[in-house]
């Protein structure tokens, strides 16, 4: 489903991706961990199309190369990226944003837009997923939200866009034991033959709870290595240390990581 | 001097002169198109009214008072079966009954030296309307004003007047709408608010003239004790389009929230001039003002806050947001402030920026095309001024109007 061939990515000459390579097939969950720095971030934001990245090599969705496209159209094309720091959108309905965003991807497929009146029911079932009340639907899009909420806000969109291949970024990152629970019986409900997964964590933690049926180790920009769940046990521990050969820097990442690195 | 003596203020008029960019208050307005602008008596008009206009005119039901080129037409206004406790009159019949009701209106003349437009606008705002509450009652359904400018004569801009009195413990909602057509001219208006002791008032302003005309408008509010106005600007029309606010907190207690959007597009300028003075204790007062500006606009925001001697415990703030859509756009935002008493909470700050690049992004990787996810976020940020409209028909009347403008 997903091929990513030598995928390189820098911003400003300094190389970030060196060379990734990835398949993922339907229906498959795979994890890609590694330390701070190691280009995380980057893989999720140079598959979505965020401006700045000088990109070379190939990812492509279904047969579709997405680096020739723009962010909407790979959004039409299947992609959902699961934001580590999702944007506070003040101002902007949550409930029209959402229904905005699943007629755009309709009406760039062809598709007939969905109503306002079936449009609450497809709402409503995604908040029952990630345990919202129906107040959320009415507040501005992450405006104030906990980051509890803006996390449980992002598994709400993937559950209403009903991508093929969703890339989760740190979606575990600043949650308390109870968001993760939910975020993670959220990410679990959606799971199926035909959508993929990518989830992209610092942590083993989440992988406790969302079993993933492959695991990366990135470093340094590249995938160094490949296992079944086992492998995130050994990282849990071991560390990254095995796959390094210089010092790991652990600062934590900064927001809009995948931009500033 | 009297309040008809039309003689008497085209002498003063004789004396003035125009401002020009060395005043403060006037340093962006696009002093070569103000100098355009000729003044007269007002004539009624003759013309049949442009159906484009007609549908600017809010279709909202209630009580309504037109004036067309500063004259009342009592042909488009509404004034039968006025709620209880509600009079509405215009110049003309206050002159006849009760004088002193245009008092306040005309005899006001601290500004008369240095605003040489509201010098004009007494001169030939001879006509206008008398919006009264009498105290205790509370009008539900909005009271329209309706004011369009035609230019029937080259360059000539429209003079003419509105007296909002609340009596004690009253309370209304008055819409004023400014509309107009035509390549050049423009109106010229003048508001005076009085509030008494614990009367509540809510307005709306909608300056929506021609691209090509000038508006020029004055709010001037005094208020009584525990009194409360909130005032709602929307200022869109016009080459220049422009609402000074004067508000003046006379008794104890009282409240002021004054809330503005400019939006501006191609070349227009958008000012706004505010002054909220704290002449007693205890008054709290709220300044939020909103700019959006496209092509080669120009907004202006100079917002005053001064607290007199012994206005104690005050609590005053001021915020002005600027959204810049071009780089060919300006925002020019000015805060004055001056405290001369004690124990004063007084807030205030700026922001000029662009549209979020993040949030755009964020909206382009659900699938939401660049064009959309730019209206959606020029929504979301109007909408922070619009939502401080209570009443939901307003409400949704602005939003279409926005919605017009921003396609």
């Amino acid at each position: 489903m997903l091929h990513v061939n030598n995928l390189t990515a820098s911003i400003g000459g300094t190389p970030i991706l060196n060379g990734l390579d990835l398949n993922v097939g339907s229906g498959e969950v795979h994890a890609i961990m590694g330390p701070n720095g190691s280009g995380k971030s980057t893989f999720a934001h140079a598959l979505a199309g965020r401006d700045g990245y000088e990109i070379a090599g190939t990812a492509t969705l279904d047969g579709v190369n997405l680096l020739d496209m723009e962010p909407e159209a790979r959004a039409a094309a299947g992609l959902f990226i699961g934001f580590q720091y999702p944007v506070e959108i003040p101002g902007v309905n949550n409930m029209y944003f959402l229904r905005t965003a699943l007629n755009s991807v309709r009406r760039a497929r062809g598709e007939t837009e969905i109503g306002a009146r079936d449009f609450l029911s497809v709402a409503q079932e995604a908040m029952d997923l990630v345990e919202m009340k129906q107040d959320f639907l009415h507040r501005a899009v992450n405006a104030g939200f906990s980051g509890g909420e803006k996390k449980r806000n992002e598994i709400l969109q993937m559950a209403v866009m009903e991508p093929r291949l969703a890339v989760l970024d740190e979606t575990d990152s600043g949650l308390d034991i109870d968001a993760l629970r939910i975020v993670a019986s959220g990410v679990n409900a959606l799971r199926g033959p035909e959508r993929s997964m990518i989830v992209i964590t610092h942590y083993q933690r989440l992988l406790n709870y969302i079993k993933p049926d492959f695991v990366h180790v990135l470093v340094d920009g590249q995938i160094v290595k490949s296992g079944d769940h086992t492998l995130a046990l050994h990282l849990e521990d071991h560390g990254y240390a095995d796959f390094v050969n210089h010092d790991l820097d652990d600062a934590p990442e900064r927001p809009l990581s995948g931009a500033v690195r | 001097m009297t309040a008809t003596s039309t003689a008497d203020h085209q002498e003063i008029i004789a004396g003035l002169t125009y401002p020009t960019k060395r005043d403060e208050a006037w340093r962006y307005a696009p002093h070569d198109v103000l100098g355009q602008l000729s003044f007269g008596p007002s004539v009624e008009s003759i013309r049949q009214l442009p159906l484009a206009l007609d549908a600017n005119i809010p279709a909202l039901d209630g009580p309504r008072i037109v004036l067309v080129n500063g004259v009342v037409d009592l042909g488009r206004s509404e004034l039968d079966a006025l709620p209880a406790g509600l009079r509405l009159s215009t110049f003309d019949d206050a002159r006849r009954d009760q004088p002193e009701k245009l008092a306040v209106h005309f005899e006001n003349d601290a500004d008369l030296a240095t605003n040489t437009f509201t010098a004009i606008n007494k001169a030939f705002g001879h006509n206008g309307a008398v919006v009264q509450v009498a105290s205790s009652h509370a009008i539900e359904v909005p009271i329209q004003i309706v004011d369009i400018a035609l230019s029937d004569v080259p360059a000539t801009a429209s003079c003419s007047g509105l007296i909002i009195h609340l009596e004690e413990g009253a309370s209304a909602t008055v819409v004023e709408t400014r509309i107009g057509h035509g390549d050049f001219g423009g109106s010229n208006t003048r508001t005076t608010i009085t509030l008494g002791d614990q009367a509540s008032l809510t307005h709306i302003v909608l300056q929506d003239v021609a691209s090509t005309q000038v508006h020029l408008g004055r709010i001037e509010a005094t208020q009584g004790a525990g009194s409360v106005l909130r005032s709602h600007l929307f200022n869109l029309g016009g080459r220049y389009g422009r609402v000074d606010y004067d508000v003046r907190l006379a008794g104890e207690g009282a409240r002021v929230e004054l809330t503005g959007l400019y939006f501006g597009m191609g070349n227009q300028v958008l000012d706004q001039q505010v002054t909220v003075v704290h002449a007693a204790p205890d008054c709290t007062s709220r300044q939020s003002f909103r700019g959006i500006l496209d092509d080669e606009s120009t907004g202006v925001f100079n917002g005053g806050i001064d607290v007199r001697p012994g206005a104690d415990g005050t609590d005053a703030e001021q915020s002005n947001d600027n959204l810049l859509l071009s780089d060919r756009s300006e925002a020019n935002t000015q805060p004055r402030l001056e405290i001369l008493a004690d124990e004063v909470v007084c807030k205030h700050g700026a922001t000029v920026g662009q549209l979020d690049g993040d949030a755009l992004y964020y909206l382009r990787t659900r699938g939401i095309p660049e064009a959309e996810a730019r209206r959606l976020l020029i929504g979301g940020f109007a909408d922070q001024a619009v939502d401080a409209v209570d009443d939901e028909i307003l409400r949704i009347w602005i939003t279409e109007r926005l919605q017009r403008h921003d396609a």
